[in-house]
């Protein structure tokens, strides 16, 4: 793969996007309408605006992801020593993993994962 | 190491209790793993062995603390039998979070390296911001929960500054390697291991409220339950003070010169802060709080004669302080409960109502103010001659001036107990709570009497 | 690792990546004592913690040692565990009297 590859794959890309609008604007006559400049131009109009505030359900869910979701990064220094390490390290990951787990079960049983 | 597994797990399972129907269970898990706790970490001394890839290194040293902070705990879990004040969190998340905030303390006081400090500093705060929040419809507990979490992340994070620069310039963060590495330095240490060492002081000294980093204690104190309050006093201060010492005993004993006039003059100025302040206090709880923080500056003390190696004397001062603290807090929940106030007020005709309970208030205010034959004066003659030994006289002068001040705030509550009040109903006590106030009284005269079996352990 | 660290020193030197952390931190310093929101506030911490890890990432690639890239990792951690500890600290507030302006909460004296 050189350079010249690089430059056709590039001049192609730009060619196809182009030339897709550059033919509908010649191919296809405008049609402005009200409907058309709606946001949606399916299912039914918003009510209200979109700049609601979130169910606090929500919240509870991010909280409980963001912890589980980062614990993980250990699993990346792990996963380079895990094989010169040996058994010992699944060992150990699975130890790690148990005690994540059980916080999840805490949170199940508490009734943190149900939608309120 | 086993206390610190015994800990976790222990707090896992009051954790999970609290599922069960029996409402006792969560205490009663709590107390056995207290006591578990308590008795594997006695087993290991004298062995002196380190952990994880030298991560943590129990000696006697951390042995010695760990057992004050599982039986300082003890007795408070034990307060909670009878405890009356509304806390809307179940008792046993409340017990796990103490549970995980004390292997936080354990990791503190047996660390040996600057890793395990960090770790064991967020893992002490973090259940503490909770727990100070715990009254969760109250004012005055959010407060204090978004204060205390607010400034407690601010200063973990310029203790985090401070050991990023001594990795910088030392390229480890191992205690003892750093140690090496001040000493090879000849007394002159890099600026930068030096600016890293003075925010270390920085955030260590907001978790033991030093002034000028204390404007937390005073709020987060009164605003959170009782119950927590007394924990934070107690082992929290414990804990952060274990690992104030251990820190400059193991990694800066080489560059003396450059830190303790730093520290005696932090130590002046918290206990000159705490006690005087203390004075205008009309809480109680407030009072404690101000009182916690001057206590902290008697025993910024020690660091001084750091060379003639101190540790029993803050061992000892440690024990007499939780053993007089608990035993005050477990009359003020009672007054709290009773009046329904917190002031000085709520004491008065305390000997009438209650003669137990008035002689109870005296001893421990007694020990706190440091009056012979209470711990709590030996205490104070430990940290003070040693610090005369190391020819530190002025310091020693303005803690003993320091001490006259505190006698009069002390006995403003003695007095009210014993003066005339206008209610004279009986107070009704439960067993446990009775209990737990008559074995800290026995300690805090106890230890009075008897100090060399504290001073002579390490 | 020796690679890595001859190649960073040779973008930028080490004291560049301490001016930076140390202008990061001191930005998050100021946050945190400026502003009054508490949302503000904890990000400007955040910002604080930031700054301490680009600095061990930093000091780890120039010193050939791995431990401070373990310690950021540590970090990160521990920032996310204070993140959703502070966060339900602060809907508990918000719940209770609709503003997270730290100037709202004055029961206490300071």
């Amino acid at each position: 793969m050189g350079s010249a590859s690089m430059i056709v794959l590039i001049i192609s890309a730009i060619i196809f996007a182009v030339g897709g609008i550059l033919v509908s604007k010649l191919l296809f006559k405008k049609h402005n309408s009200v409907v058309k400049g709606e946001a949606y131009e399916c299912g039914v109009p918003t009510i209200g605006k979109s700049w609601v505030q979130f169910n606090v359900g929500y919240y509870l869910f991010a909280l409980i992801f963001l912890i589980f979701d980062v614990e993980l990064v250990f699993l990346y220094p792990w996963a380079v020593v895990a094989k010169s390490v040996g058994w010992l390290a699944l060992v150990e990951i699975i130890i790690f993993m148990f005690i994540l787990f059980v916080g999840f079960l805490y949170a199940h049983k508490k009734g943190a994962l149900k939608w309120m | 190491m086993n206390a610190l597994l015994v800990l976790s797990i222990a707090g896992l399972a009051a954790l999970f209790s609290g599922f069960s129907h029996n409402k006792k269970l969560a205490v009663i898990v709590s107390l056995l793993g207290l006591a578990v706790a308590f008795t594997v970490n006695v087993l290991d001394w004298n062995t002196a062995v380190r952990y994880y890839n030298d991560m943590i290194f129990v000696d006697n040293y951390a042995i010695a603390f760990t057992g004050v902070m599982a039986l300082t705990m003890l007795l408070i879990v034990a307060l909670f039998v009878d405890y009356k004040e509304s806390v809307e969190v179940p008792n046993a998340e409340i017990f796990a979070l103490l549970f995980f905030s004390l292997a936080g303390g354990v990791m503190l006081v047996s660390y040996s390296n600057l890793l395990m400090l960090f770790l064991g500093i967020e893992i002490l705060s973090i259940p503490l911001y909770i727990l100070a929040g715990s009254k969760r419809h109250t004012l005055t507990s959010n407060e204090a929960a978004i204060k205390y979490f607010l400034l407690g992340a601010f200063a973990s994070a310029f203790l985090l500054f401070g050991i990023v620069l001594i990795y910088g310039v030392t390229a480890s963060f191992h205690i003892e390697t750093i140690a090496a590495y001040i000493k090879n330095a000849n007394g002159q240490p890099p600026a930068l291991l030096v600016a890293g060492m003075f925010m270390l002081i920085g955030g260590l000294g907001f978790k033991i409220s030093a002034a000028p980093f204390h404007f937390w204690t005073p709020d987060v104190y009164q605003g959170s339950p009782t119950i927590v309050t007394t924990f934070m006093s107690t082992v929290v201060k414990t804990a952060g003070i274990a690992a104030f010492y251990r820190l400059f005993a193991y990694a800066f004993p080489a560059i003396t010169a450059e830190w303790i006039p730093t520290i005696s003059v932090l130590a002046a100025l918290t206990m000159t802060v705490g006690n005087v302040t203390a004075v205008f206090q009309s809480s109680v709880k407030r009072m404690l709080a101000y009182s916690g923080i001057a206590h902290a500056g008697y025993l910024l003390i020690a660091f001084v004669s750091i060379s003639s190696n101190p540790a029993s004397s803050v061992l000892y001062y440690l024990i007499a302080y939780a053993v007089s603290t608990v035993c005050a807090f477990a009359v003020l929940m009672v007054i709290q409960h009773t009046t329904g106030s917190e002031e000085v007020d709520g004491f008065k005709g305390l000997s009438k109502r209650s003669p137990f309970l008035a002689f109870i208030t005296t001893v421990a205010f007694i020990s706190l103010a440091g009056i012979p034959p209470t711990a709590g004066f030996f205490a104070k003659f430990y940290l003070f001659s040693g610090a005369v030994k190391a020819g530190h006289l002025w310091l020693t002068i303005i803690a003993v001036l320091n001490s006259c001040i505190a006698i009069y705030y002390y006995f403003r509550v003695i007095t009210a107990v014993y003066s005339e009040g206008t209610d004279s109903t009986p107070v009704e006590l439960g067993t446990v709570q009775k209990a737990v106030m008559i074995i800290t009284a026995v300690l805090a005269v106890a230890l009075g009497l008897f100090p060399e079996m504290i001073i002579s352990l390490l | 690792m020796e690679n890595i660290s001859a190649q960073i020193t040779q973008v930028a030197p080490l004291e560049h990546y301490i001016l930076l952390s140390a202008v990061l931190f001191s930005l998050g310093v100021l946050g945190v004592l400026l502003r009054r929101n508490v949302i503000i506030m904890f990000m400007s911490i955040e910002l604080m913690l930031n700054a301490c890890n680009l600095l061990l990432a930093a000091f780890s690639a120039f010193h050939s040692s791995a431990a401070g890239q373990i310690f950021v990792f540590f970090i990160m951690i521990v920032a996310a565990a204070e993140v959703a500890v502070g966060l339900a600290i602060i809907v508990m507030i918000y719940r209770n009297i609709h503003s997270i302006d730290i100037n709202e909460l004055s029961k206490l004296k300071w």
